[in-house]
């Protein structure tokens, strides 16, 4: 009997599911907007998490003033799984629009996975701030058909070929604290170490030829694991026996948490500097079982330094939220932000008049001073960088905590460029153990 | 080099071999293919970070605490699902899937889908012949080689042992000698589940805890076992080092390909397969009808 | 000649429930646009869309997998080099969707054939696992050349089918009918046009004892992974052209169990099981999205639990409830019928006492 009741309520279940979500929904004075990411991960999570803050803020606050008439924000939530299936990703945005009436949308972070999304959002006429997928080529869409493609901008971080020159700039920065604190003769050598993915290529080639040139650094070689790799032993050991001094590391996956835990384990005598995204998560030190002391890597907020005037009380905000410090895709609190800005000024919600008003910001965010690159430039809508734009930081771990250590010291157009609140760059001790034990 | 190459070959096969061993019990005697075996691996990692770290329980009791409850849920595993589908073959490949996937919706609601590290036993490291090894690898090496040794022993010296190869060779034919299938069935698959337990415990504090990690190790034993000749044990276990030292063989070799190291390896497989259809250790199918 | 044919309509399909079933949907099929207006109709034209490609998709792999017994672990490959190959002749080339499309089809076929040459030496399990392994090595290459195949980002920026989402679901809803109807004859073990159906049946029973009755079962392989590389490959190139991006998820290791899943949710080695599996279980991970976080948990939940109870699949168990095999002529009858509507044999054993 059992066995015949069981595929009844399944399939009965499966009809009542087809059912409910036709049901509900409210209208009144309220702004949708959609906040998609992978929501189970750190990257949806802080996408979520920067948005509620600015909403919440925003209508603690009176709303948006519309003209004269006071809107409040209702975020929608969408999970993309965009990790795993791009089809899935698109899938979502099209309903986060369609169905569920999302009027702008903030989010996005796999690069495979925010093409298709962006292709449904111009489909919808739709406006999508970008808050989490750095490639370049994401921007030069709007070069060629700047009518299909102009409801698109990206907020944070700045594109991929900008890391290039911050991480070169905290690679000279490191090498010439260990040069002297260490009294090493000759030119520093460099391992580099990258994930194997498209966005790490050109960076890789960019090292190759700039690390020489203009660092006057010596490459000792270049090894690319898999970005999910769980082992490095053996990377590391090779590095070892090429004898670097630095490793300039490209790693956005996973594998940032084994290189780092057996870089530390093994007193691979080499500094780490470079990109190491795992190393930005507040969860590092404790993946890393403290292994990973003295990682540093690029990043965009870092406790305690004052990017802009609102930083500090953004972080801390933030901190007494969620327990956690915000990585980069907590732009989208930025992003909203935006939005109240431009709807406030124009007093309108038509889209046209908004991404003109948005091409026109000069935005003073939690993050970052927000400009976007006119539609003249190679990569228009795209965040500018630089002093006084948006910058980045690097971070180190000191012994449990992340300290800003960068942007310092820095020569010609970034010399003085610094924070309040950024500390000096330390040498590993298992590096300067092998190098004073001779 | 030449030193870094072996060191880390046998470290690496040592590994794999722990896990591709069970996968080649379980489809040796019961002929089904588990897709869900590494999945007892990444329970007993996540296990021992569970009791260690969010519990506070001493390492040592903690490791034996995992291995218990792994092996525990995969017994209850294999007797409330696969074994009502055995004779469907597709049909359990697909359960075991699907039950893969369910274990690691678990892991997500329970541990989220950031990466984790779990405690070692032993910090550290060891200068072998000029290259550093860490204690907890080579820990897995010596766990590895103890724990196959035993299961050879159990294989060849006792009548359990006989029992198994018997259902292996034959089951129908075991069954009218006497030998209760079902049971040997059940002591197999906890066998299996305990050596992939075995493995997580000890390989977890050298990797990343995610809720992904049993796919990668699944496609490389599932490389290993078909290499070595399916059901074969001592196949399985020279695979094991050969896909072993052909990733560490690539990573040495050639630095900038580094993440060939797995298409690499399924390319021996590949190469070896259409050598020698049967494996290197494997009976000739031409003849059984499955 | 017309009455002819309407008297083989009502013999071959009215009087068979699973036949009056799949008209009855596929007549739906044509009107959904119909009832879909509005904003939100493009959202659910768009997973009709994808069900549509991924019922070819999965048809394909029960051609291949069930009826010809060639278990395929790595079907995604022929999906994933459809894809790329119509992505890199849209973009290179600059050709339109119709001529790419069956050319990323033809790519299909060519992978099949690669394919196909160790599964002429291996059986099985090992078949199983050396097909598995094929689109693996393909992602490592693609990752090696990142130049050509753009890495992790893949390729986007292709052309659409069309400029209307209701004329892009159209074509896919004839796509996949012809194609479903190509792949259903070509199994049939009892057409009387082509006999590779009953040749793919007993390859997959005894492939010894086939070639024994002097069947050239190399040639009958060959043929099956064509044909599935064929329609899988459309299924590929059509969803790239859709999706305008191809890339690396197009070949992973989670379509490939996907299709699997699919298949046999719905029923292995009988065509309709995955259609039915596919429209099952595709808008069901939709409708899951009102619960994102346990979305994955719940949907491979009712896997094991309709594997547990219909370990033949749903589909299958639903068939075997409304219709009845004659025991003697071995026609299709309705359950409810208590005599063979051709022989008048009774189709059960107690409705002769």
């Amino acid at each position: 009997m059992l066995r015949k009741v069981i595929p009844v309520l399944v399939v009965c279940s499966l009809l009542v599911l087809l059912i409910v979500p036709g049901c509900g929904g409210e209208e009144g004075n309220v702004i949708k907007i959609g906040v998609i990411g992978p929501m189970q991960y750190v990257q949806g999570e802080h996408h979520w998490y920067g948005a509620t803050m600015a909403a919440e803020e925003i209508n603690d606050a009176g709303g948006i003033d519309v003209d004269g008439e006071m809107y409040t924000i209702e975020l929608i939530k969408a999970d993309s799984n965009e990790m795993t299936s791009p089809t899935d990703a698109a899938a979502a945005m099209e309903k986060l629009i369609t169905v569920d009436g999302a009027q702008f949308v903030v989010g996005g972070f796999r690069t495979e996975s925010v093409f298709p999304m962006i292709e449904v959002a111009m489909d919808e006429e739709t406006i999508f701030l970008g808050c989490g997928a750095a490639t370049e080529s994401l921007c030069q869409l709007a070069v060629d058909d700047y009518d299909r493609y102009k409801y698109w901008f990206r907020v944070t971080p700045f594109n991929s070929t900008k890391l290039v020159s911050n991480s070169l700039m905290t690679l000279g920065m490191a090498g010439a604290i260990m040069q002297q604190g260490l009294g090493l003769e000759g030119p520093m050598t460099v391992a580099i170490l990258a994930e194997q993915a498209e966005w790490a290529d050109g960076m890789v080639a960019a090292y190759q030829a700039y690390v020489p040139a203009m660092l006057g650094m010596e490459v000792v070689g270049t090894w690319r694991p898999s970005a999910t790799a769980t082992d490095l032993n053996a990377e590391l050991t090779a590095i070892e026996d090429s004898g670097a001094h630095l490793i300039l590391t490209i790693l956005s996956g996973p594998v940032g948490i084994p290189y780092a835990r057996q870089l530390g384990e093994l007193e691979i005598p080499c500094a780490s500097v470079g990109i190491n995204v795992e190393a930005q998560k507040d969860g590092f030190w404790d993946a890393t079982e403290g292994h990973g002391n003295y990682e540093t890597t690029l990043n965009t907020y870092a406790e305690g330094v004052a990017l802009t005037s609102k930083t500090v009380a953004f972080i801390e905000e933030f901190q007494d939220r969620y327990d956690q410090t915000p990585t980069y895709n907590a732009g989208t609190y930025d992003a909203i932000y935006l939005l109240k800005e431009v709807i406030e000024s124009t007093g309108t919600m038509d889209t046209d008049t908004l991404i003109t008003a948005l091409e026109e910001i000069d935005y003073v965010g939690a993050g970052a001073r927000i400009v976007f690159m006119g539609t003249d430039t190679t990569t228009p809508h795209d965040v500018t960088y630089g002093p006084g734009y948006s910058t980045g930081l690097a971070t180190q771990w000191q012994d449990g905590e992340m300290k800003a250590v960068w942007p310092n010291l820095g020569v010609g157009e970034w010399e003085g460029v610094t924070y309040e609140g950024v500390v000096m760059w330390q040498i590993p001790d298992r590096v300067i153990a092998y190098y004073t034990q001779d | 080099m030449v030193e870094g190459i072996i060191i880390q070959g046998l470290i690496k096969g040592g590994t794999y071999a722990l896990l591709a061993v069970g996968f080649s019990l379980i489809f040796g005697v019961a002929r089904m293919i588990n897709l869900s075996h590494t999945c007892f691996y990444m329970l007993a990692a996540y296990g021992i970070y569970a009791f260690a770290k969010m519990l506070g329980m001493p390492l040592i009791a903690a490791a034996v605490l995992s291995l218990l409850a792994t092996t525990i849920i995969g017994i209850l595993t294999y007797r409330l699902f696969i074994d009502r589908v055995r004779e469907h073959h597709v049909t359990v490949m697909l359960i075991t899937l699907a039950l893969a996937m369910v274990f690691q919706e678990w892991m997500i609601i329970s541990f989220t889908s950031e990466p984790l590290g779990a405690p070692s036993f032993i910090s550290g490291y060891w200068e072998i012949i000029g290259v550093k090894v860490s204690y907890q690898h080579l820990l897995t090496f010596g766990v590895a080689l103890a724990v196959l040794i035993c299961v050879w022993a159990l294989l060849s010296k006792t009548r359990l042992g006989v029992a198994i190869r018997a259902t292996a060779q034959d089951s129908e034919i075991a069954n009218l000698m006497g030998i209760n299938v079902r049971r040997i069935l059940l002591v197999t698959m906890g066998m299996a589940a305990v050596l992939a337990a075995v493995a997580g415990i000890v390989v977890a504090p050298t990797l990343t805890l995610e809720p992904r990690m049993w796919t990668s190790p699944l496609v490389m034993i599932m490389a290993i076992v078909v290499l070595g000749g399916l059901g074969s044990v001592k196949g399985s276990f020279i695979g094991a080092f050969i896909i072993g030292f052909v990733e560490v063989l690539v990573v040495f070799l050639m630095p900038g390909g580094a993440f060939l190291k797995g298409a690499f390896a399924l390319l021996v497989m590949v190469i070896i397969l259409l050598v020698r259809p049967e494996g290197l250790f494997g009976i000739a199918f031409e003849e059984e009808r499955l | 000649m017309l009455r002819r044919l309407l008297k083989d309509f009502q013999g071959d399909v009215l009087a068979i429930p699973g036949r009056l079933l799949a008209l009855i949907f596929f007549v739906i099929l044509f009107f959904i646009p119909l009832f879909l207006q509005g904003s939100s109709g493009s959202y659910y034209l768009r997973i009709f869309i994808f069900a549509n490609m991924y019922v070819i998709f999965a048809v394909s792999w029960d051609l291949l997998s069930g009826y010809t017994g060639q278990l395929n672990f790595g079907h995604a490959l022929f999906f994933g080099v459809a894809a790329y190959t119509t992505a890199l002749l849209n973009l290179h080339l600059d050709w339109q969707p119709w001529l790419t499309i069956p050319l990323g089809a033809l790519a299909g076929v060519i992978a099949g054939l690669v394919v196909c040459l160790p599964a002429l030496r291996l059986r099985g399990p090992y078949l199983a696992l050396v097909t598995l392994a094929f689109p693996l090595i393909l992602l490592g290459i693609v990752f090696a050349f990142t130049d050509f195949t753009g890495g992790e980002l893949g390729i986007s920026g292709l052309d659409r089918i069309s400029n209307s989402r209701t004329t892009d679901y159209y074509i896919s809803v004839a796509v996949m009918i012809v194609s479903v109807m190509i792949m259903w004859k070509l199994t049939d073990a009892r057409s009387s046009l082509v006999r590779t159906g009953i040749v793919f049946h007993a390859i997959r029973e005894d492939e010894i004892a086939a070639r024994a009755s002097g069947i050239n079962t190399i040639r009958y392989k060959l043929l099956a992974f064509a044909v599935a590389g064929f329609f899988a490959g459309i299924a590929g190139a059509f969803h790239a052209h859709f999706m305008r991006i191809a890339g690396p998820s197009n070949l992973e290791l989670t379509l490939s169990f996907q299709v699997i899943i699919w298949t046999v949710f719905g029923g292995i080695t009988s065509i309709y099981g995955p259609v039915v599996g596919v429209y099952i279980l595709f808008p069901l991970m939709e409708l899951l999205r009102v619960v994102p976080e346990v979305r994955n948990l719940i949907f491979a939940g009712i896997v094991v639990a309709m594997l547990l109870f219909m370990p033949e699949g749903i589909a299958v168990w639903v068939r075997d409830k409304i219709e009845r095999e004659c025991p003697r002529c071995k026609l299709s009858n309705m359950a409810f019928r208590k005599t063979c509507r051709a022989c008048d044999t009774p189709l059960y054993e107690r409705a002769v006492d």
